[in-house]
């Protein structure tokens, strides 16, 4: 979290233009993301969108609707089908002055364009002592759910948090979407934004005068750092992204059980918030970290490193990791078994809760 | 339910615009895929426009003998809120199943 | 829409001993109403793609379940454009016709078999060949529909030595028709242009004579309000009449030569007469 914190711009983040009395709208995640956008491109004339179909059509899931028209087609617009190009180009734009926020199009797409975000974006603030910032914002739909076809369903979150110089972030509902988006789009560093594309569709309450919103005035001022999204005294959650919204389900079963489980969204896989981690686990005592990435490197080993070392003294037990399997993303119809489901997040649960020092 | 706007497709050949003939269905109804949508003639020929999806028709732009420049909305569709993604399909929201239950005496120490 | 399955292919059957390298798609509907198949003959400087295809014609025509067989003439669209003067004449160009629709399995006509004999359907230079194929194949022809159709063919007023000459130096048309054709003709970077000037001088050798040969069986004559090379249309409706045909004659409100084509009124007329 304090990493975080040196890394934000100087700069007072700008004012909410939402008229007063209108500061609470029930909108998809779509919805959210595409305002998100649209009041970035309002605020910085620097802000470029650009992306497979996001011009035009306005992406193939929705979220650049209407930009184009908007904004124009200098600032929103389709490129050809090349991810390291789409990259190659940020790069540039970054270095003549503009805040790139490109697009590419599935999770599994990011794989051709790794050269350009590892070897140039990730280091390139670091390769000219800072006098060549890289203030972009990849918006990469990702992790599965939608029973779409081989390289729409990956989870690149510990790729990409394990490359110094990247930011990743990843929004669990409409609300977390629109700031958290917002936020990104105004940081002097590469952003990977990653969106839960099993949630664009999900309808929530979307407050513009949030405590953490950017310009809120609050002392957290900007959406930073991990989110308590269900207080709870018998064991954490830990999820982040599409993950977060089956906790709290999972939350909700095991209250009928008597077990009071709080949820804990990361929101930001990096930097990581390790105050927020340590502190929920302190209280319960016991943790368990989902994720839809395959087990073996995943992030769930760096939460439990993280909450072994500052929770030592005070586990119940070692930390549970309910995650995907080590084997390529399987094809839609096998999704359900791939995906850690309810039982699969009690299992981890009842073993945690079962566990007896030896 | 969502809109869906389809632009005026570029026709080949370098047009930039067509002008409307004859619009073969109108606001309210239902189309199908590939089913005619309007007739439209460029500087060089006369085309009927297939529909590129099935939905409702909610608007139409331009009557016979209007100018319609490429990528300019042409008609808007309602489609259900779950065809609004090109690939794969939108995961029904389900209430919570679970066969597992957790047992636990839980000790305040 | 492209329902069904369609084969196309460079047609290779030899006729007079050469082969004509005309391009033949052919159509087959999901649900085939029985009827015998359905030619389309395009216009001038056009290809069945754009007459045909890109109109709707096609699958306004599959839809009403008739099997298709549209072909490309000499030098246009995806037929090969030959050296020699004659694989352009009008006579020839019919013999290859005949020849693809049997290929294709048109077979004579049978009385009480619906399946058997051939509808045509010919726009502009088209009808003109669908005239005169009608006229000189009436065992095989059941009957046709011509879009747009004229008593004279243009194409033999052509000037082709002005053309020619514009086309090596830019010295300026002045015949009005020949400089719109020629556009016409220039529009589309597909048209292979001096194959089609072949065409031009071909039709110079056989002009059309409506009158020399009258198709016997029913004619629907189709032509937009607007369409001034189609102005004589009721001359030729009267000709078929003379000679003791049905000649119906349809006139589509507001459309012109070139956008009659696509008109929703010109295809459900041209379904229902040929379905009866």
């Amino acid at each position: 979290m304090t990493g975080f914190r040196q890394a934000q711009s100087p700069d007072a983040p700008t004012p909410h233009p939402e008229a007063p009395g209108k500061r609470t709208e029930q909108l998809s995640m779509q919805q959210a993301l595409n305002r998100a956008l649209d009041e970035v491109l309002a605020e910085n004339p620097k802000a470029v969108i650009f992306g497979e179909d996001c011009g035009r059509l306005g992406g193939v899931f929705r979220i650049t609707d209407g930009l184009q028209a908007k904004h124009g087609e200098k600032r929103v617009f389709d490129t050809p089908l090349a991810e390291s190009g789409i990259l190659g180009m940020s790069v540039g734009l970054a270095m003549a002055g503009f805040h790139p926020i490109p697009e590419v199009q599935f999770d599994g797409f990011a794989y051709p364009a790794v050269n350009q975000i590892i070897c140039q974006i990730a280091r390139m603030n670091y390769r000219s002592r800072g006098t060549l910032p890289m203030p972009i914002t990849l918006r990469v739909p990702s992790f599965g759910g939608i029973r779409a076809p081989e390289h729409h369903g990956e989870s690149l979150e510990a790729l990409f948090a394990h490359v110094p110089g990247l930011k990743v972030v990843s929004p669990s509902n409409p609300h977390e979407a629109y700031h958290l988006l917002k936020y990104a789009a105004t940081r002097p560093d590469p952003v990977i934004f990653m969106e839960p594309k099993s949630r664009y569709w999900q309808k929530g309450d979307v407050d513009f005068g949030a405590a953490d919103a950017p310009g809120a005035g609050s002392p957290a001022g900007a959406p930073t750092g991990a989110k308590v999204m269900r207080e709870g005294r018998h064991l954490t959650l830990i999820a982040w992204g599409a993950m977060v919204s089956r906790c709290l389900q999972v939350a909700g079963l095991a209250a009928e059980d008597g077990i009071d489980v709080e949820v804990l969204d990361l929101r930001w896989i990096k930097p990581i918030d390790a105050d927020a981690l340590v502190a929920s686990v302190r209280k319960t005592r016991r943790a368990v970290v989902v994720h839809e990435a395959p087990l073996t490197s995943g992030l769930g080993a760096e939460v439990a490193q993280l909450v072994t070392q500052g929770c030592f003294d005070t586990l119940k037990a070692p930390v549970e990791r309910v995650t995907g399997f080590d084997v390529p993303y399987p094809s839609g119809d096998l999704e359900d078994e791939y995906i850690p489901n309810i039982d699969r997040i009690l299992f981890g649960i009842q073993r945690v809760l079962e566990y007896k020092r030896g | 339910m969502a809109e869906i706007s389809f632009p005026l497709p570029d026709l080949g050949e370098g047009l930039i615009e067509a002008t409307v003939l004859e619009w073969l269905v109108s606001p309210g109804e239902q189309v199908e895929r590939n089913q005619p949508l309007v007739e439209v003639e460029t500087t060089k020929s006369a085309v009927e426009l297939p529909s590129p999806q099935a939905g409702k028709v909610v608007r139409i732009y331009g009557g016979p003998g209007d100018k319609i420049n490429v990528g300019e909305p042409l008609i808007v569709f309602e489609v259900p809120d779950n065809t609004a993604g090109i690939v794969g399909t939108v995961p029904k929201e389900e209430a919570p199943k679970r066969r597992v239950r957790l047992s636990a005496v839980l000790d305040e120490d | 829409m492209m329902s069904g399955r369609h084969t196309g292919e460079q047609h290779s059957h030899t006729v007079e001993g050469t082969d004509p390298q005309l391009y033949v798609e052919v159509h087959d509907p999901e649900a085939d109403a029985g009827l015998r198949p359905i030619l389309l003959i395009h216009g001038f400087s056009s290809s069945s793609k754009l007459n045909w295809e890109d109109s709707g014609w096609i699958s306004a025509l599959l839809a009403a379940g008739r099997r298709v067989i549209a072909v490309d003439l000499p030098g246009h669209g995806r037929s090969g454009a030959p050296e020699d003067m004659d694989s352009y004449s009008p006579s020839r160009i019919r013999a290859d016709l005949l020849q693809i629709a049997f290929d294709a399995g048109a077979r004579p006509l049978r009385a009480g078999d619906p399946s058997s004999g051939l509808d045509v359907i010919g726009y502009s230079l088209g009808s003109r060949l669908a005239w005169e194929f009608g006229a000189t194949q009436p065992e095989i022809v059941h009957r046709i529909v011509l879009g747009g159709p004229n008593m004279a063919d243009p194409l033999a007023e052509f000037d082709l030595v002005a053309a020619q000459r514009y086309l090596a130096d830019g010295s300026p048309i002045a015949d009005e028709s020949t400089a719109g054709l020629l556009k016409m003709a220039q529009a589309l970077p597909s048209n292979n242009i001096f194959a089609l000037l072949s065409l031009v001088e071909a039709i110079k050798g056989e002009p059309y004579d409506p009158a020399e040969a009258v198709p016997h069986m029913p004619v629907l004559l189709v032509a937009g309000e607007k369409d001034d090379r189609a102005a004589s249309m009721p001359r030729l409706a009267e000709l078929a009449a003379a000679a003791g045909s049905m000649a119906e004659q349809l006139v589509l409100p507001g459309r012109n030569h070139t956008n009659a084509i696509t008109s929703r009124a010109f295809k459900q007329a041209a379904i229902a007469f040929l379905g009866s």
